[in-house]
């Protein structure tokens, strides 16, 4: 460790359980780490919003251009479990909301239970998502891109409609590529904040978060809120057509 | 409930200003939020034509401001993190204002002759002369 000051700045524990927190070496004062920490993760949520808003951009595009291929597609939906999908996520992003709260107020126990249950939120997210990919996929409806084949020319099946339900309106496959694409991502960062959310856990648990340093929390918490975030556009706009 | 509730902050060890919001708020928030999807839900039941579209963007706006704002704790952040993050809807905006702007007057064919061609009419762009040989 680089000793440039001669001395490196410490955060003390509130108490008995908790560990103190030494300032990385490059910041002067613990304040100065904190709002550098949380600049550069609200530059990169920035970031988040853009990449989600340009998947957005294309649905409102196809839409105009296809309302009834949308609307039929966001028939296909099980309209129920995205309804209890977007609670699940509320409810976690409160659990969320309240593990941060737990660790400003140095309650190690609040906070691992809290987290506990925002990850029980994550995996019932998942499961669900799951059962629902599974019905599409039965279906016939994982969409490919017009007509691509395979390296020995045998054409891909994965769109296939088997069932004729988007035989009625032009380029069905269009509302499902949005549609995989937007929530695969969305459950990819359901699953990388549930994993962070575990690594808080194993860090609360040596008593590392406390009301002096409770940053990587604070952090993961703001990560955790943006899925959720997306989920309150993503559930009108792909199950309940507009 | 605690002494904490609502507190400043523990800037007096100078470990940084925080705001610790109330468990009371955060309830209220989650109630507002699990009321609105019923809304949402309510809302696109009934036939209000285009306006659906709004509406249910509208209502995740609100749900979207309270989340920011709340659990967050956009609210209580430092101005310029408030203007890096707020600012990223900004572009967004611009982004799906062009985008959608453009789309929706495309098949605008020349004004003088005043004809508008539908969007997806198998329409191709005649080559030129120079081609056709």
């Amino acid at each position: 460790m680089s000793h440039d000051h001669g001395h490196s700045v410490v955060v003390p524990a509130p108490g008995p359980g908790f560990l103190p927190h030494t300032v990385a070496h490059h910041f002067d004062t613990p304040k100065q780490e904190f709002q550098a920490a949380k600049l550069g993760f609200w530059l990169f949520l920035a970031t988040e919003i853009l990449l989600f808003g340009g998947l957005f951009a294309a649905y409102f595009y196809f839409h105009q251009v296809y309302p009834e291929t949308f609307k039929v597609g966001g028939e296909q939906l099980n309209w129920r479990l995205g309804a209890i999908n977007t609670v699940v996520l509320l409810l976690s992003s409160w659990t969320m909301a309240m593990g941060v709260r737990s660790a400003q107020v140095s309650q190690k126990g609040k906070l691992l239970m809290y987290c506990a249950l925002t990850v029980l939120g994550a995996v019932i997210f998942m499961c669900i998502k799951f059962v629902e990919y599974q019905a599409k996929f039965d279906h016939g409806l994982l969409p490919v891109f017009g007509g691509m084949h395979d390296a020995l020319g045998q054409q891909l099946q994965w769109y296939t409609d088997h069932d004729g339900v988007m035989a009625g309106v032009p380029h069905g496959n269009l509302f499902f590529s949005i549609y995989f694409t937007m929530t695969a991502i969305h459950g990819l960062h359901v699953i990388i904040g549930a994993g962070l959310i575990v690594w808080i856990m194993f860090g609360a648990a040596k008593g590392r978060f406390h009301a002096n340093y409770f940053l990587p929390v604070d952090l993961v918490g703001l990560y955790w809120h943006l899925v959720d975030l997306i989920w309150i556009f993503l559930f009108p706009l792909l199950y309940l057509v507009p | 409930m605690s002494a904490h509730d609502h507190a400043h902050g523990h800037d007096a060890h100078g470990y940084g200003p925080h705001h610790v919001t109330s468990t009371k708020t955060f309830v209220s928030v989650l109630l507002v939020l699990l009321f609105l999807t019923i809304i949402t839900v309510a809302a696109s039941r009934v036939d209000f034509g285009a306006a659906n579209l709004l509406i249910a963007m509208l209502i995740a706006s609100v749900k979207a401001s309270l989340v920011i704002a709340i659990f967050m704790h956009v609210k209580w952040d430092t101005a310029i993190n408030k203007l890096v993050f707020l600012s990223s809807f900004l572009f967004l905006s611009l982004l799906l204002i062009f985008t959608l702007s453009d789309q929706a007057t495309r098949g605008d064919d020349d004004p003088l002759r005043t004809v508008k061609l539908p969007v997806d009419n198998g329409f191709v762009q005649p080559k030129p002369h120079a081609e056709n040989h």
